[in-house]
């Protein structure tokens, strides 16, 4: 993503991690944190390699909980949750969108960064198209 | 006034058309004069001494005559001796004084009416003015005088006789004229609307003939009537005026022009005046004067809007601004209660006017402009010269503000306030061109334009974040000027600018104890108490009556509820000021029975009932007597009974009539509250267990957050401490089932109002039973509050209010192992665990290991915990807590009342355990106002700033009190509820 050029094809390899929500007291959680939105100073994401992406990133996993099991990891950045578009959302509507009480389960996509390199690499092998 | 009730539009129409002809005639009339004017003018500057000299002469005599008829209006006016000076102007005409004498005469008649008319007189400059403007088309009717002046004048002295008491108007051909004279008397004293109106045709034509004619000359001279507004009676006064006039005017000119100046003056007056009455103006402004006039109106009526919206802010939309051109002098008027008749007549011309405005009268705009920069006297040539209008800069407006012309200072005052609006830099500018001084000067100018403007102006000026235009206000006595101004209008737009200025002002710290001194009282009794719906006097066998929600007493009770959170002094203060608790309440009820609860003038009076019922126990007269000694959670055993004192008078505030009320009982559990022999009064009624149901009704209907937290909030408070009252107050928050409503709110969105409710319930568990029902009741809402581990609930509540939750929990498991287990029931050791290990916040992590220590001493409970897994050491300040708690550590609980908030937060928190100081609860609801609103009362929500000065307080468990009462929490309050954007958030 980081990588992406204006005029050119973008290449995203995105993952997608179904995290089934756990009920706690009267809250559903997911157990992670999200950090970034349009509203946020990207240039603090720890995660981007682009100081100016404004995506929602994963800040926190907790461990043993929801999204520890169903393998989301810290750093990555999420491009839908339940087929909407995070890209260009404020940190609160993020937070919103995940945690939607009505929704027992959350479909995401997301990129990372190691699995973006693993393509990166194999494509390497391949020619160019 | 009987007159013009009498007549019909019809005939009011009618005799507009013959004022038209006069003015015609008086146009002619004016036109030569001008030309004897100029003649003379030639002469005077060879002579100049020699005119005054005659003058005087005449004046005197003049005087003398006339104080014989109207001994009343003689005796008011002051002018006599200045009066002969200004005499001097008219001298011009030898035939002037009998016509006064005449006049006078006449008015011997109507001599009552004279009286009144003097005390009006004296007030209005504008009238005078008016009058001159007469005087010169007046020569038609009153030929008597050589001179065309000498003519008017006297035609005009008959007129106002005559519109002073309306039944003088006799002069048929007069009557007219005075018709528009009385308006413009009207106008500044707000009397008669109807005679407002039609002097405002009446002078409109008379002006525009004159200004035409006149042009610059007039201009310059005349407009020193403001000095002279004590000559009510006297028309001569003009040349009085002139002579003022002149002086400034001319000034450095010789005085010679002043006789041109006298003709010229009636003019500028008229002038003036067409300002004021610019819907009369509009009439007379499209026949000759229109033009000039109607800049200046545009102009102040975008500016008073432009005041208004900063004032108000939100009430007044910036949308009025131009459309409501009209309005504004709509406005000026409604105090007089114009007939529906007459405002309908002026329709008509206000149309006219804007709508498809005259060529002239934009002309007559233009000549107006120059004409005010001709009054400005030495820069006056210049402007002159240039005979297009053009911006005047920042440093000739603020001169205009100076100007002898009443109508140059109020469009310049209202000009002012335009520039200034959302633009700090001219704010700055003026105030470091000493505008500021001058514009308060203003604010006791007789005249109403005058005055309003000035205050719309300084109504922007104080509005925004630098204090220093707030401080310059206060250093020209500008606090104490607002409050006299406000004791003397009666004009609601003034007061809303009044109390918007106030309200302004009073979000700077270091002036709220000035406001108080100078407008506590004053506010209270002029706007808190009649708009409260309260009764004073005891007349309450009669409906009572409801608050209205004005914008005036927003504006007040805005102003209040900043000053209310300056500290233990300024409670005390607002306590004592008889009336204003009263009030407040009796508002408060009256929202509460209408269902309307959601206003801001609601959330203004709750946030100054919880700031004064901050530290009640310890602040209030003879609290001491009603120390609880037993301990806090055995309220009945404490409760003392009253001490009963005899307050004898008034709200003296400090009595204790309530108080004996309290002493019958003690019992908390039967909960028998005081049995009072009178009604209770002034800040008595704060702590009354009456105020429980008012303050739950609040937080069962009302929408809004500030309001809600306020309302917890003063609970809080009265539930804080060791007092007897105190006591009866935990007990009925019980018995009026005010627990479940609290419980309820743990669930409220909004971070503060969790935060006021928990801790609100944590003083309210100092009630043993209390305690054992907010145990089992409220266990699980205080916990699905706490964030589990890392991850925080969906609320993502801030750091104060998480440890404010783990405090109240603390305090409800201390000294009850059965809450204990409800709370190890509920889950929450995992959370405390989590929070004791993991939290970044050493606040939490230190109040999650006292909740946590307190637990494991419970050792009957350790069996079970330890089946769930628990041991030891997930009780222990442990690991990252350890420093951090440490500190805390349980040491804070000194506080015999909140000690775990207090201990654990060390600033808002901990003082909320107490109380919630109004500052600090307040700092976003209630002191929102001090400490962001100071420049931005209405953007109040933006509370971030504050948050540096919580953290400092934390540390000190024992501050926490002391803190909260010196200084208004406001502060800790802001900063808690804005957080900033969420960095982070757990999902």
């Amino acid at each position: 993503m980081s990588n992406f050029i204006p005029g050119q094809p973008l290449i995203a390899v995105v993952l997608r991690i179904e995290i089934k929500k756990l009920r706690q007291g009267d809250n559903l959680i997911l157990g992670f944190s999200i950090g970034g939105g349009i509203d946020q100073d990207p240039g603090q994401n720890p995660f981007s390699d682009d100081k100016t992406d404004k995506g929602i990133y994963v800040t926190r996993i907790t461990p043993g909980g929801p999204a520890e099991e169903a393998d989301l990891r810290m750093g990555d950045k999420i491009m839908q949750v339940n087929g909407y578009d995070m890209t260009m959302m404020t940190h609160d509507q993020a937070r919103k969108r995940l945690t939607k009480k009505n929704e027992d389960v959350v479909r995401l996509l997301v990129t990372r960064k190691s699995l973006e390199e693993a393509v990166k690499h194999s494509m390497g092998s391949y020619p160019r198209q | 006034m009987e007159d013009y009730d009498v007549r019909s539009a019809a005939s009011i129409l009618a005799s507009v058309k013959e004022q038209e002809a006069r003015f015609e005639q008086l146009t002619r009339a004016l036109e030569e004069e001008r030309r004897n004017v100029s003649l003379q003018l030639d002469r005077a500057n060879l002579p100049p001494n020699t005119p005054t000299s005659q003058p005087l002469a005449w004046q005197q005599l003049v005087m003398q005559e006339q104080s014989p008829s109207n001994a009343t209006s003689l005796s008011m006016m002051q002018e006599p001796q200045e009066v002969v000076e200004e005499t001097v102007t008219i001298e011009e005409d030898p035939g002037t004084p009998t016509s006064h004498v005449s006049v006078v005469t006449s008015d011997d008649g109507t001599t009552r009416r004279t009286e009144t008319k003097v005390t009006k007189m004296v007030k209005t400059v504008t009238t005078r003015t008016v009058r001159q403007v007469p005087l010169g088309p007046d020569g038609l009717p009153l030929p008597e005088g050589s001179s065309p002046l000498g003519s008017y004048t006297d035609s005009i002295d008959r007129r106002y006789m005559k519109n002073g008491g309306d039944r003088f108007i006799t002069p048929q051909a007069t009557s007219t004229l005075t018709r528009s004279y009385n308006n413009s008397y009207n106008d500044s004293y707000g009397e008669t609307p109807e005679s407002q109106y039609i002097r405002h045709y009446g002078l409109h034509d008379g002006y525009a003939d004159l200004t035409e004619n006149y042009g610059s000359l007039s201009r310059g001279v005349n407009f020193r009537p403001p000095r002279y507004p004590y000559l009510p009676n006297s028309y001569r006064p003009e040349n009085s005026y002139t002579l003022p006039i002149r002086k400034d005017d001319y000034g450095h000119v010789a005085q010679p022009q002043v006789p041109m100046g006298s003709s010229t003056v009636d003019l500028n007056r008229s002038q003036p005046e067409r300002f004021q009455a610019e819907p009369y103006g509009l009439e007379d402004d499209r026949r000759s004067l229109p033009p000039e006039e109607e800049e200046p109106y545009e102009l102040e009526p975008d500016y008073s809007t432009a005041n208004r919206r900063t004032l108000q802010g939100p009430n007044r939309g910036r949308t009025h601004r131009e459309p409501l051109r009209d309005v504004p002098r709509v406005r000026g008027y409604p105090d007089e209660a114009i007939e529906a008749e007459l405002i309908d007549e002026r329709h008509p011309y206000i149309h006219g006017m804007y709508s498809a405005p005259l060529a002239q009268p934009e002309r007559g705009s233009m000549a107006s402009l120059d004409r005010m920069g001709g009054r400005r006297s030495p820069s006056i040539d210049s402007i002159r010269k240039d005979p297009r209008w053009r911006d005047p800069d920042l440093t000739e407006v603020i001169a205009m503000l100076g100007h002898p012309i009443d109508p140059v200072k109020s469009n310049a005052a209202a000009y002012l306030q335009h520039l200034c609006y959302e633009n700090d830099k001219i704010k700055k500018d003026v105030r470091q061109l000493k505008g500021i001084p001058v514009l308060v000067s203003l604010l006791d100018h007789p005249k109403s334009e005058v005055h309003r403007k000035a205050c719309g102006a300084l109504r922007n000026i104080s509005y925004g974040k630098d204090n220093d235009n707030k401080v310059a206000i206060k250093i020209c006595d500008g606090i104490p000027a607002l409050v006299r101004l406000l004791r003397k209008t009666n004009d609601m737009e003034v007061r809303e600018l009044i109390t918007g200025t106030l309200w302004n002002l009073s979000s700077y710290e270091p002036l709220k104890m000035v406001i108080i001194n100078h407008g506590l009282q004053t506010l209270t009794n002029e706007v808190i108490i009649p708009h409260s719906g309260w009764e004073h006097e005891p007349n309450e066998d009669s409906k009572p009556r409801d608050a209205e929600w004005t914008t005036v007493f927003k504006n007040t009770s805005g102003c209040l509820r900043n000053v209310s959170s300056d500290g233990a002094e300024a409670r005390r203060r607002l306590r004592e000021c008889e009336g204003l608790v009263d009030a407040l309440l009796h508002a408060l009820q009256s929202a509460v029975g209408k269902k309307d609860m959601d206003n801001k003038s609601v959330e203004n009076c709750v946030c100054i009932m919880r700031n004064l019922s901050y530290h009640v126990h310890k602040e209030v007269p003879g609290a001491e007597r009603f120390l609880d000694p037993s301990a806090p959670q055995a309220p009945g055993s404490a409760g003392p009974q009253r001490k009963k004192k005899d307050d004898a008078g008034c709200f003296g505030g400090k009595k204790a009539k309530g108080r004996k009320n309290g002493d019958n009982d003690k019992n908390y559990d039967t909960l028998d509250l005081p049995k009072r022999s009178e009604p209770t009064k002034g800040f008595e009624l704060l702590y009354q267990p009456e105020v429980v149901r008012l303050y739950l009704s609040l937080l069962t209907e009302s929408q809004n957050y500030n309001t809600l937290e306020a309302a917890a909030g003063a609970l809080q408070n009265l539930s804080a401490g060791q007092w007897t009252w105190s006591n009866y107050i935990r007990a009925t928050v019980r018995k009026e089932k005010g627990l479940p409503i609290l419980v309820e709110l743990l669930r409220s969105d909004s971070d503060k109002v969790v935060r006021a409710v928990s801790i609100a319930l944590r003083n309210l568990s100092i009630d043993r039973r209390n305690k054992d029902l907010i145990g089992s009741y409220a266990m699980r809402d205080l916990v699905s509050n706490l964030p589990s581990g890392q991850q925080r609930p969906a609320k993502n509540l801030e750091e104060d209010t998480v440890v404010a939750i783990l405090n109240t929990i603390h305090e409800i498991v201390t000294d009850s192992s059965e809450n204990a287990r409800s709370l190890a029931q509920a889950q929450a050791i995992e959370k405390l665990v989590a929070i004791n290990r993991t939290s970044q916040s050493a606040r939490e992590t230190k109040a999650a290991s006292h909740v946590l220590q307190t637990v494991w001493s419970y050792k009957e409970l350790r069996n079970a915990l330890t089946k769930d897994g628990w041991n030891k050491s997930h009780f222990q300040p442990t690991l990252t807590a350890t420093p951090k708690p440490t500190k805390n550590g349980k040491p804070g609980y000194d506080d015999t009342t909140l000690p775990l908030m207090e201990k654990n937060q060390g600033t808002r928190k901990c003082g909320s355990g107490d109380m919630i100081p109004m500052d600090e609860l307040g700092p976003d609801g209630y002191s929102t106002i001090d400490q962001r609103d100071k420049d931005l009362k209405y953007k109040t929500v933006d509370g971030s700033v504050d948050q540096t000065e919580r953290e400092p307080l934390k540390n000190d468990t024992n501050r926490k009190h002391y803190i909260r009462s010196n200084r208004p929490a406001v502060s800790l309050v802001d900063a808690c509820d804005v957080k900033p954007q969420p960095v982070d958030s757990w999902v």
